[in-house]
């Protein structure tokens, strides 16, 4: 086990370091150049001389492969993202204030959703073409297929302004732990969040559980006896449970960029809307910073999902065990 | 006496009867036209697209000239000149989601058709030729999965001039990551099948065992996976329209203006984000339900029923 996560790591540090050339290829594409951050900062216009000062002090002079490898160095050597060029602080500091309330938001999702969805989903299976599965399938659907700005508006139009009792925006003020302290806020972008990646998990639980029904084992348990309640539990529900592991690691980044529009839409200050800003101000720091850390993420997800699989389903061998 | 069967004659069949055998593409329309709520998705996604395209030419209102709406009252409840009223610039309403619909379909459709044909030429080469190229383009793949979608695209769009070509390429060629995954997983089913390894036992070459024989057998999984594609082009794109990073004006799509709808929400002007809102929504369920129909039309199961 221990040398089949350190070989995942290995490969997951490879996979990183592929992000990280791809991102940091990027602004030499865009409009000016890597210089192109200078007249943001500056203003349009900028004197050549000055803009070639402020170049050779953010060392946008160095060849590429030579700056790759000084943000290299820097990133995991010194552990020093930079500094944002547009506000006064390290892309370290932004990080460590903004990520813990996008963090609270999309893990109080995440288990709302889980809690919501797996039952709901074998419910479906289990009394499947009733009315509440045609119900529940009908609202997914549209759910699905709904924008999540237009949810999260719709939402805040009739809790927060035709029936006046909830906050339309969580407390502003950079508390993390804001969520315990005044959830009331919080009911909203979480309910919205929440209610986008029901939609396309529920659906995947009740697919996955009507293809384990029909499996020969299901037959035998119903066979020797069991009763319906305890082989969907014992049987179905455990087999079920590996494709909703694995697709609850993969969805970590669209948590994320659900999050992102969330965010904006309830004017909650979280890593997203920072995204969105630092892209539009050309803060090419903070956006390098934050994208390598979501996918650290994501990949520590992919990770633990798949080990996660092999810890809940022993017929599943890791590689590397036996070896 | 002639009757119409199925493509695997049983025993049933008596030997005076004339068997024609139904061609496989008229038994799988007999599938799809069973469905009545996919016939439906079908006639509305059709009827839309008409309309977006013909409603303009029958009826032309001014889209693009700010300068001519002075004369209209903005924000205008809908009446019999202007049927969904007027939106907070002083278009008219009905027009505009005409107007933005051929923007929003049109996009759509051409990037889910870029994302289907990388996606399927990615996981081809990937799935057929197995080994060391495959460990490498998955391994880039993973790279591409683990970025945030919607912050690449954002960060795509806000380093580039934002075009409209630029919208349909940045959307078309970030969205194939999960095509190519689904596509090559076929691929390699495909591969090591008796018919593939029979022609390549005839000397067959790698391009002919693709072209003959993976493409064709993966055309199911390639056709439902094209139509869930343009349904998440046409998501991304209003996803895009909502934080600025849509169509530049004077152009405008469905995200934009149902955008500029939900501002409007808090005045009380219902028709300018509920009509957009339902045209949207149903489209997008239609494509999505279009593709569960089409994975079913290509259930074998279905057919030898």
């Amino acid at each position: 086990m221990l040398q089949y996560i350190i070989r995942r790591l290995v490969q997951s540090f490879v996979v990183l370091l592929i992000v990280m050339f791809f991102t940091f290829s990027l602004p030499y594409f865009q409009q000016g150049g890597i210089l192109a951050p200078a007249y943001a900062i500056m203003g349009t216009n900028a004197t050549k001389a000055r803009v070639a000062y402020w170049g050779a002090t953010h060392g946008m002079n160095h060849p590429f492969i030579v700056r790759f490898w000084n943000y290299f160095l820097q990133t995991f050597v010194h552990f020093n993202l930079g500094t944002s060029y547009k506000q006064n602080m390290t892309v370290w500091q932004i990080i460590s204030l903004y990520v813990p309330r996008t963090v609270w938001l999309a893990g109080a999702a995440l288990l709302f959703t889980v809690l919501i969805s797996i039952p709901l989903g074998m419910y479906q299976a289990a009394k499947r073409n009733s009315l509440v599965d045609y119900a529940a399938t009908g609202s997914a659907f549209i759910l699905y297929s709904m924008p999540s700005f237009l949810l999260s508006m719709l939402i805040m139009d009739a809790f927060s302004f035709h029936w006046p009792h909830l906050p339309n925006s969580p407390p502003s003020g950079v508390a993390p732990w804001a969520m315990f302290t005044d959830p009331k806020g919080f009911i909203l972008p979480v309910a919205a969040l929440t209610l986008l990646s029901v939609a396309g998990l529920s659906r995947f639980m009740r697919g996955t559980v009507l293809e384990v029904l029909v499996q020969d084992y299901i037959r035998t348990a119903k066979a020797k006896g069991c009763s319906n309640r305890r082989v969907l539990f014992r049987h179905a529900f455990r087999n079920a449970l590996g494709p909703i592991v694995t697709i609850l690691g993969l969805s970590i980044p669209a948590l994320f960029g659900g999050a992102l529009i969330i965010e904006s839409v309830f004017n909650y200050e979280g890593l997203g809307m920072q995204t969105v800003n630092a892209a539009v101000n050309v803060d090419v720091p903070t956006v390098l910073g934050i994208t390598l850390l979501v996918t650290i993420m994501t990949l520590l997800g992919n990770l633990i999902a798949d080990v996660a699989l092999g810890l809940i389903n022993p017929r599943i061998r890791i590689e590397g065990k036996n070896s | 006496m002639t009757v119409v069967a199925s493509s695997t004659p049983t025993s049933a069949t008596a030997p005076e009867v004339d068997v024609v055998i139904e061609p496989l593409w008229r038994q799988r329309m007999r599938i799809f036209v069973h469905n009545k709520l996919a016939v439906a998705s079908l006639a509305y996604v059709v009827f839309i697209t008409l309309f977006c395209y013909l409603w303009p030419i029958f009826h032309p209102t001014n889209q693009t000239n700010q300068a001519a709406t002075f004369n209209v009252t903005w924000n205008a409840p809908p009446s019999l000149h202007n049927p969904l009223g007027t939106d907070s610039s002083g278009f008219d309403e009905l027009g505009r989601i005409a107007f933005g619909g051929e923007y929003s379909l049109a996009l759509g459709f051409l990037a889910g058709v870029i994302t289907i044909v990388v996606g399927t030429i990615y996981g081809m080469v990937s799935g057929f030729f197995g080994g060391i190229t495959d460990t490498v383009m998955m391994r880039l793949l993973d790279a591409f999965l683990s970025i945030p979608y919607l912050f690449l695209l954002i960060a795509l769009l806000t380093i580039f001039n934002r075009t409209t070509m630029l919208l349909i390429l940045v959307i078309g060629l970030t969205g194939w990551w999960g095509n190519a995954r689904i596509i090559r997983g076929d691929a390699l089913l495909i591969r090591n099948l008796e018919y593939s390894q029979a022609a390549r036992s005839m000397g067959a070459g790698r391009m002919h065992i693709i072209r003959r024989h993976v493409y064709p057998n993966s055309i199911s999984n390639i056709v439902t996976v094209a139509t869930f594609s343009i349904a998440d082009a046409i998501l991304f794109l209003s996803a895009l329209g909502f934080l600025g990073l849509g169509i530049v004006a004077p152009q405008t799509d469905w995200g934009t203006m149902l955008q500029q709808g939900t501002e409007q929400l808090q005045n009380g002007y219902w028709w300018e984000i509920y009509p957009v809102a339902v045209v949207f929504i149903l489209i997008v369920v239609s494509i999505n339900y279009i593709g569960d129909a089409l994975r079913d039309i290509f259930e074998v199961r279905l057919i030898e029923r």
